[in-house]
């Protein structure tokens, strides 16, 4: 048998190749995430090794809430630092600054590579350094700074030049007096690192006496364990004593943890592209098998048991699948530089050297091709098996429908599946009520195949749909009518090729009209929210570069400023739970001036008794937490000592600026550790207007703070609309695998009902249709085709985003925004889509041979 | 309509001169046609027939500007086939000839009327009501014209096939077998529809057949053999068509 389904496989390569593409774009996006993510965990693996490998034991401050949580006061000061030296068995120890800042040139230009951080280091004895020049030599003296290479060349920078680095401290000019190379050869993960001498780099970093790690050589005979359990010994619970090895296993273990994200992001498209290709596959299997009656009817009559025809199916589907799953495998080594590529465009910068392909990605992405395949491929081979003997002696043998279920079956069948919507329902809040909504939906159809019981299913949304869309270009002729009428000729056919275009559209609708709700909400609840003038901000939005905490007293020097007021972020956890929450700091006696709070209990006044110790929550974390004004709560905080806050007031804030939790900046500062703010909001004197405060705000920062701008209110909104409008771009070009996948569905499709429709068109091209009408034909049925994939995903994708945000964010102030102009911009792109599609069939069609497809029965 | 009149006052519409056909190449190579030289005069039913393999298909497709001849020329109504490039040759098949099929190849997505106007739908053309209606009654389906072929017997689907042949006003209309797949009742009732074409709207009709009834419909009998005609002669009766037929074998 495997000889016929190979046989029968090079007969037909276009369709093996149309449908094993389908399912190797799936398959190669799956591949190409998980080499690049093992890419770059492998290179940054290899720049801890290096960068530890050196030392014997590394001490870093403890990090009790995740090892993102990092106060920005070091526990290590240099009472530590002699604590550490006067261990026994330390050779030499040294502490070092490691702080995120800002390269600049002297005319204020960065001089990062994109969005890659960029780093403050401070020189540290020979025996540390992972950085060795490649061209002059490390800092000397304050005013001196050495850069990687990497940077150097990007800005073309040379020895002798001035740049200015930025950092939370201070802001310093300095001369470049080497060029640096990580050692190893590796890059440094496309970031920029200057290093300045130890006392330079803490006075900028504003890490003046303190350290942000230790490094420590042991003397000889002293293995690293030893000396690390007699360091830990010496040492407060404030840091943690790791060897060197330990400390790159650790790094390497938390970045693995954010790689997880992306990797996680990834291959949700992945997925869908997967669920995409099953429908062709299922489609494609289901139409060739209608063709092949016949000759299955054949093996049927000369002994073939049903399960040898079952089998010989799922043994197409498996070699469809093996073919597809190694196509993809191979498109992913590919894909995964390209998948690099669109980060970069996007403005992530992730590193990587050569290419990883580890034995999992191997087999997990031929298990995902070949799995896909052949489940998408088992229910028309078990239609197969139901092809009767006569099938072979006769014409048009109907391969006979499945039984329908019995009334009671389908009653059974709806209890069952109302159970496991409560079960996933109780088990998250979330999703209840769209399940809700499935189960009603469910309900409805119930009550419909009861009332017309024994009837077969009709598809009457395609012809509804195709009779619509059809009456639109009618005026075409008859070419468009003919279109119309084979498109709803099997509506089941035309339903699922759609649905394949309808998974996609739908999620770019459902992802379109949430942007567009997020930014209409944001728009409105911050011009409700926002009184003040202008926003300060890092130039370096969703860096780690805050403000420093200078800014603040510097700008409310300028003239006609009448009040700034500084916002910074931090988080904490409370006594016996596992998970932080958010706090916002607020300077009581200016805030309320820039800002307006919507109080649920409390008042302006409440902020001023604020203090160090009382905290005012969000009515949504108060009712979650069933806290009361005047309780009183434990809080870790980073710096990995507990606060007690007491509960003053409750507050809704539908601009998200206030957190769980909202304290003072003093208390921020004093207990969390929270030095540099997130924002600086400043309010001008009555009368005074943009044109004559922010020229003056812009040159003091440019001057003083380059890493800091000042952004009106349109622009912050703009900005963070940009921000949306940057992932729905890079989730657009995620999604556009999955219409791309069905496309192929398209093609396939059509191809295979040309195949059927030979004698017709055999006939209408004998009786003096031209190619052209025929070509024109095949692409009105392709458009309408994908139009109802369209249309279907198109509404899908719009009640899904407004039944999520409507039950899933009430309250919250969402306010809903349908993208009209999107919506017909994707009908227009699944239009095209159908077009493209129809291009190969369309031309197949009108090349028909007249005379062949006329002898042809 | 500019065909050549001939000596006998007839307008030749298809003329057909030292028309070879061959398949194949070399050793394998068949000549399906081996030199026909054919005239078919305006008004007249001419029967092609011949055993199988005698060409007469491939005399038929040729005729019709379905396949071209490796050597010899075609004229339709004064047009040379052989010189027109598919285009061309789509519009004049369009235009000036009309077709009937054994399989009858009516689209299964229209209707009746639908599947009659097809030819005018392609075209572009206006619909001429009187000549429809007259058409739909002469074949006698008008009440069966929203029905789709689907819905109609086979005999019912021939009339719908030849309404169709017409409308357009051919030149000449050629017929494939056109009772081939038919009972004798509509067989019958589909040639004398093809006669009373001929007789009383001055059609033109060629038809090919392997039936000898189907041939005594026809004022004109054509008998190939082996790629070449061996008789031509005025209309037969079946009986006589038949021993004619026996007599090339």
């Amino acid at each position: 048998m495997l000889a016929l389904v190979l046989r029968g496989f090079l007969q037909r390569k276009l369709r093996v190749l149309l449908t094993g593409i389908a399912i190797a774009l799936g398959v190669a996006l799956m591949a190409g995430t998980y080499i690049l993510t093992d890419t770059i965990n492998h290179s940054f693996a290899g720049i801890f090794h290096t960068a530890d490998e050196t030392k014997s034991v590394i001490v870093t401050p403890t990090q009790s809430l995740g090892k993102k949580v990092r106060s920005e006061v070091s526990p290590i000061d240099e009472a530590l630092l002699a604590r550490v030296r006067a261990t026994p068995g330390v050779a030499q120890a040294a502490g070092s600054i490691f702080s995120p800042g800002s390269l600049l040139s002297v005319h204020h230009k960065r001089l990062g590579g994109g969005h890659a951080p960029e780093f403050i280091a401070s020189e540290v004895p020979s025996r540390f350094e992972s950085f060795a020049p490649v061209a002059g030599r490390r800092p000397q003296a304050a005013d001196e700074v050495a850069v990687d290479e990497a940077t150097a060349e990007r800005s073309s920078l040379k020895l002798g030049e001035q740049v200015i680095v930025a950092g939370t401290g201070a802001t310093a000019r300095v001369t470049i007096v080497g060029i640096l190379r990580f050692a190893g050869g590796q890059s440094f993960g496309g970031a920029s690192v200057a290093l300045l001498t130890a006392a330079e780099a803490q006075r900028v970093a504003g890490e003046v006496g303190r350290y942000d790690q230790l490094d420590v050589a042991a003397a000889p005979g002293v293995t690293p364990k030893q000396l690390r359990a007699r360091i830990r010994a010496a040492l407060p619970a404030t840091v943690v004593v790791r060897t060197g090895a330990e400390q790159a296993a650790a790094d390497t273990a938390n970045l693995e943890e954010d790689l997880g994200f992306l990797r996680t992001f990834l291959l949700v498209f992945a997925y869908v592209a997967l669920v995409v290709g099953a429908f062709i596959i299922f489609n494609t299997f289901s139409i060739t098998i209608a063709q092949r009656t016949r000759e299955l009817g054949l093996l049927r009559t000369l002994g073939a048991s049903r399960a040898q025809v079952l089998r010989s199916v799922v043994e197409e589907g498996l070699l469809l699948g093996v073919f597809g799953a190694v196509l993809g495998l191979l498109g992913g080594i590919g894909l995964a530089p390209a998948l690099d590529g669109l980060f970069k465009a996007f403005g992530a910068d992730l590193p990587d050297s050569g290419t990883v392909l580890e034995t999992r990605t191997i087999v997990v992405s031929l298990l995902a091709g070949v799995g896909v395949t052949v489940l998408a491929g088992l229910a028309p081979a078990l239609r197969a098996t139901r092809v009767p003997p006569l099938a072979a002696m006769r014409e048009g043998v109907q391969i006979p429908p499945r039984p329908l279920p019995s009334k009671r079956a389908l009653i059974v069948r709806f209890a069952i599946s109302l159970v496991v919507v409560v079960a996933v329902s109780a088990a998250s809040k979330g999703v209840g009520i769209v399940l809700l909504v499935a189960v009603v939906l469910r309900g409805l159809r119930l009550r419909y195949r009861l009332r017309h019981h024994g009837q077969q299913r009709k598809y009457r949304i395609v012809p509804a749909l195709a009779g619509a869309l059809g009456w639109l270009v009618s005026w075409r002729g008859i070419t468009a009518r003919l279109a119309r009428e084979n498109s709803i000729r099997q509506p089941g056919r035309t339903l699922v090729t759609a649905a394949a275009l309808t998974v996609g559209l739908a999620l770019v609708t459902f992802v379109a009209v949430l942007a567009a709700g997020t930014k209409a909400t944001i728009n409105q609840t911050e011009t409700r929210s926002f009184a003040g003038n202008l926003i300060i901000e890092s130039s370096q939005r969703g860096s780690e570069v805050g403000i420093p905490p200078a800014v603040a007293p510097a700008l409310r020097r300028v003239s006609r400023v009448a009040s700034v007021t500084a916002i910074a972020f931090t988080v904490g956890r409370r006594r016996g739970s596992s998970s932080n929450i958010s706090i916002t700091a607020v300077e009581p006696s200016s805030f309320e001036r820039a800002y307006r709070v919507e109080w649920k209990q409390g008042s302006p006044s409440t902020l001023l008794d604020l203090g160090e110790t009382g905290t005012i929550l969000t009515k949504s974390y108060a009712d979650s937490q069933h806290l009361k004004v005047g309780q009183t709560i434990s809080v870790l905080t980073p710096s990995d000592h507990y606060v007690s806050l007491t509960v003053r007031g409750i507050a809704q804030d539908n601009a998200k600026l206030l957190s769980d939790l909202t304290i003072s900046r003093a208390l921020a500062r004093s207990g969390f550790g929270q030095v540099e703010d997130a924002l600086d909001f400043l309010s001008y004197v009555p009368g005074a207007t943009d044109a004559q405060v922010q020229p003056v705000v812009d040159r003091l920062l440019e001057a003083s703070f380059p890493q800091v701008r000042s952004r009106t209110a349109a622009q912050f909104k703009q900005e963070q609309a940009n921000q949306i409008d940057t992932l729905l771009e890079l989730i657009y070009v995620l999604l556009a695998l999955s219409v791309i996948v069905s496309l192929f569905g398209i093609v396939n499709t059509l191809i295979l009902s040309i195949y059927e429709r030979t004698r017709e068109l055999g006939m209408m091209r004998a009786i003096g249709t031209s190619r052209r009408q025929i070509r024109e034909m095949i692409r009105y049925e392709s458009v309408i085709t994908a139009l109802i994939g369209g249309i279907l995903g198109l509404v899908i994708g719009v009640v899904g985003a407004i039944l999520v945000t409507t039950f899933a964010l009430s309250g919250s102030g969402y306010v809903q925004s349908i993208p009209v102009g999107t919506l017909v911009v994707l009908l227009f792109v699944a239009a095209l889509a159908g077009l493209i599609a129809a291009q190969l069939p369309a031309r197949r069609a009108a090349r028909v041979d007249v005379l062949r497809a006329l002898a042809s029965e | 309509m500019d065909a050549t009149a001939s000596s006998d006052g007839y307008q030749r519409i298809v003329e057909a001169e030292d028309l070879r056909r061959r398949y194949g190449e070399g050793e394998a190579a068949v000549d399906a046609l081996a030199g026909v030289t054919v005239d078919f005069p305006a008004g007249h039913f001419a029967a092609i027939m011949g055993p199988s393999g005698s060409g007469k298909s491939t005399l038929m497709h040729i005729l019709a500007g379905l396949d071209r001849p490796t050597s010899g020329t075609v004229r339709i109504a004064g047009v040379e086939l052989t010189e027109l490039d598919d285009r061309a040759l789509t519009q004049l098949r369009r235009d000036r000839i009309g077709f009937i099929f054994q399989t009858f190849n009516l689209l299964p997505v229209l209707n009746a009327e639908e599947n009659i106007l097809l030819p005018l739908s392609i075209a572009g053309r206006k619909v001429d009501r009187e000549w429809f209606d007259r058409l739909v009654d002469t074949v006698g389906i008008r009440d069966r014209l929203s029905h789709r072929p689907a819905e109609l017997s086979g005999g019912q689907q021939q009339r719908v096939a030849v309404a169709r042949a017409l409308i357009s006003r051919p030149s000449v209309v050629f017929a494939d077998e056109p009772s081939g797949n038919l009972d004798s009742k509509a067989s019958g009732d589909v040639l004398g529809l093809l006669r009373h074409a001929v007789d009383d709207f001055g059609q033109t009709v060629v038809m090919v057949t392997h039936d000898a009834h189907a041939a005594s419909f026809a004022d004109r009998l054509l008998l190939l053999a082996d790629g070449r005609i061996v008789h031509d002669g005025d209309a037969v009766t079946a009986e006589q068509a038949l021993d004619l037929m026996k007599s090339v074998g």
